[in-house]
């Protein structure tokens, strides 16, 4: 255990070797949320406006509940395993006594405290710009089942992202490639990070839901925001757990099944 | 002058048909990246279609006005990019003192690092996206004057999306840092997929005049319905004669600072 609190804390003073790198970073999610705020602010510039179940005080609720959540659960380092394996330099981590996931969740989370500590700051500066009307959510329910949505979140983001950075092992040259793909495409919109996904028709809606993505972002806020409740809650905590165990068993199969073609290229 | 133009011109194709060579030889990942660019522009346009079907109107904007703004968007992003893709490599020419090579070069150093590396990927996607802004442009019934207006003011919005690149490159010299300032670039002009309309003050001034997407990409397409007034045109093109003479300005500057370090 000491071990792997080592790395969180190097890891944590990592991040302030580049400073400009990390802040220009958390810069540019706050462009993204000005975009989502302002789009929803408009269309629902009416306070009776009703659309889409939701009013104004939880969509504009959403967006910033969008600020937390991703810093909780897309803010991630494990992106650079792909690199590691394309350039061979996963043979020096493998030879060293530590598990190499654990490295890299230990890593994820120190990468999550730091970007929350940011994101903190980031939602009380636009909270007092904005002015927003805010739903605080007070049912002691509904905030341990938040936070169950948020640690499921976190998990299936892990192994998604280790099975997306398994992929150079037989594709050296596509390991950003597919993380674009997947990571900056795919989650970022079907994830709820843009748009919450019930703004799509029924059937639309059914098929990304039996997606892992919604269970990323839109889940966890809606789940905050009491709109999931009861059976649909249980129901929803049912889909993200299978995921994450479908997603761990095909972690641990694709990752041990690329260990037998890996090659150290590169070394 | 025409002669320089042509040798520009030739020097262009040839580093073009390089780019496009190293690329078209990693079929794989051009295939991914392109799936990539493709889905991210069909999700934002599902999500503003469905988004419009449920609320048929957005800031006073019809839905076909809301996704010509997104199409003209879209149309400055990927023409930049598939121009201007070498910015994105500057930074190690700069680390490495790789930068050298080209100052000694008999051509324009600013053009080399610009405009070195056209990117295939989106030259694939400007034909269709061409077309579905012609699509969406005649379903706003333009006339012959507005059609012309929104063409220059497209051509003005280029002119200041290009002084953004050189400002980026400038910067790049003089900090050392590209990656994060061209995507800050990229990040405040995806503001301007929507009109800047739906911005409050003072978000909305600051993406007018100080970083004026709403003139590169709000304004000509605003032009198309007839929305503009003789004052605001004057206006682009004074805001796009200024940035491209402060971003050449900005340019020599940097490069008196470069150190040549590594090299």
């Amino acid at each position: 255990m000491r071990k792997y609190w080592s790395i969180f804390k190097i890891s944590f003073e990592q991040e302030f070797v580049y400073r400009l790198n990390f802040i220009l970073w958390r810069v540019r999610n706050v462009f993204q949320i000005l975009l989502t705020y302002f789009l929803w602010s408009t269309v629902f510039s009416s306070p009776q406006t009703q659309i889409f179940g939701y009013d104004r005080e939880k969509i504009l609720t959403y967006v910033f509940g969008i600020i937390v959540v991703r810093a909780l659960v897309l803010s991630a380092r494990a992106m650079d395993v792909s690199t590691d394996i394309a350039q061979g330099d996963l043979s020096n981590y493998l030879l060293k006594p530590l598990s190499y996931f654990k490295y890299w969740f230990t890593r994820d989370i120190s990468s999550k405290a730091l970007n929350l500590i940011f994101a903190a700051v980031e939602f009380f500066v636009l909270f007092v710009i904005l002015k927003p009307p805010f739903f605080f959510q007070v049912n002691p329910v509904t905030l341990f089942a938040f936070s169950v949505t948020v640690i499921l979140a976190i998990l299936i983001y892990f192994f998604l992202l280790f099975l997306i950075s398994s992929i150079p092992f037989w594709a050296p040259e596509i390991g950003w490639g597919s993380h674009f793909l997947v990571t900056v495409v795919i989650i970022e919109a079907l994830s709820g990070s843009l748009f919450p996904i019930n703004i799509l028709p029924g059937g639309l809606q059914s098929v990304v839901s039996a997606t892992p993505f919604p269970y990323l972002i839109y889940f966890p806020v809606e789940v905050y925001l009491g709109n999931i409740t009861g059976s649909a809650l249980i129901g929803g905590l049912m889909v993200a757990i299978a995921w994450t165990g479908v997603l761990w068993f095909a972690m641990n199969f694709v990752w041990q099944k690329g260990l037998k073609v890996y090659q150290a290229i590169g070394r | 002058m025409i002669k320089k133009f042509k040798k520009y011109l030739k020097i262009w194709w040839m580093m073009s048909r390089n780019s496009f060579s190293v690329v078209i030889n990693q079929k794989l990942a051009l295939s991914v990246f392109l799936i990539g660019k493709i889905l991210r522009f069909v999700f934002f346009f599902g999500f503003l279609y469905f988004l419009l079907l449920g609320n048929s109107t957005l800031a006073g904007y019809t839905s076909n006005q809301i996704i010509f703004f997104f199409l003209t968007f879209n149309l400055i992003d990927v023409i930049t990019q598939f121009l201007f893709r070498e910015v994105y490599n500057f930074r190690p020419m700069i680390v490495n003192g790789d930068f050298d090579l080209v100052l000694v070069r008999p051509l324009s150093a600013l053009f080399r690092v610009l405009m070195g590396g056209a990117d295939v990927i989106d030259l694939v996607t400007i034909p269709p996206l061409i077309g579905l802004t012609i699509y969406y442009g005649v379903l706003l019934h333009p006339s012959f004057y507005e059609t012309v207006l929104f063409l220059v003011l497209l051509a003005n919005g280029f002119l200041i999306a290009t002084a953004f690149h050189i400002i980026v490159l400038s910067l790049a010299i003089v900090t050392l840092e590209v990656d994060h300032t061209v995507m800050i670039y990229r990040d405040l002009t995806s503001l301007g997929r929507l009109p800047v309309d739906i911005y409050k003050q003072p978000l909305q001034a600051f993406l007018t005049y100080l970083i004026p997407v709403g003139i590169m990409i709000t304004l000509p397409a605003k032009a198309l319905m007839g929305l503009v007034a003789p004052m605001g045109i004057l206006l682009a093109f004074f805001v796009g004669a200024v940035a491209l003479f402060v971003s050449f300005r900005f340019w020599n500057y940097a490069l008196t600072k470069y150190s040549s370090a590594s090299s």
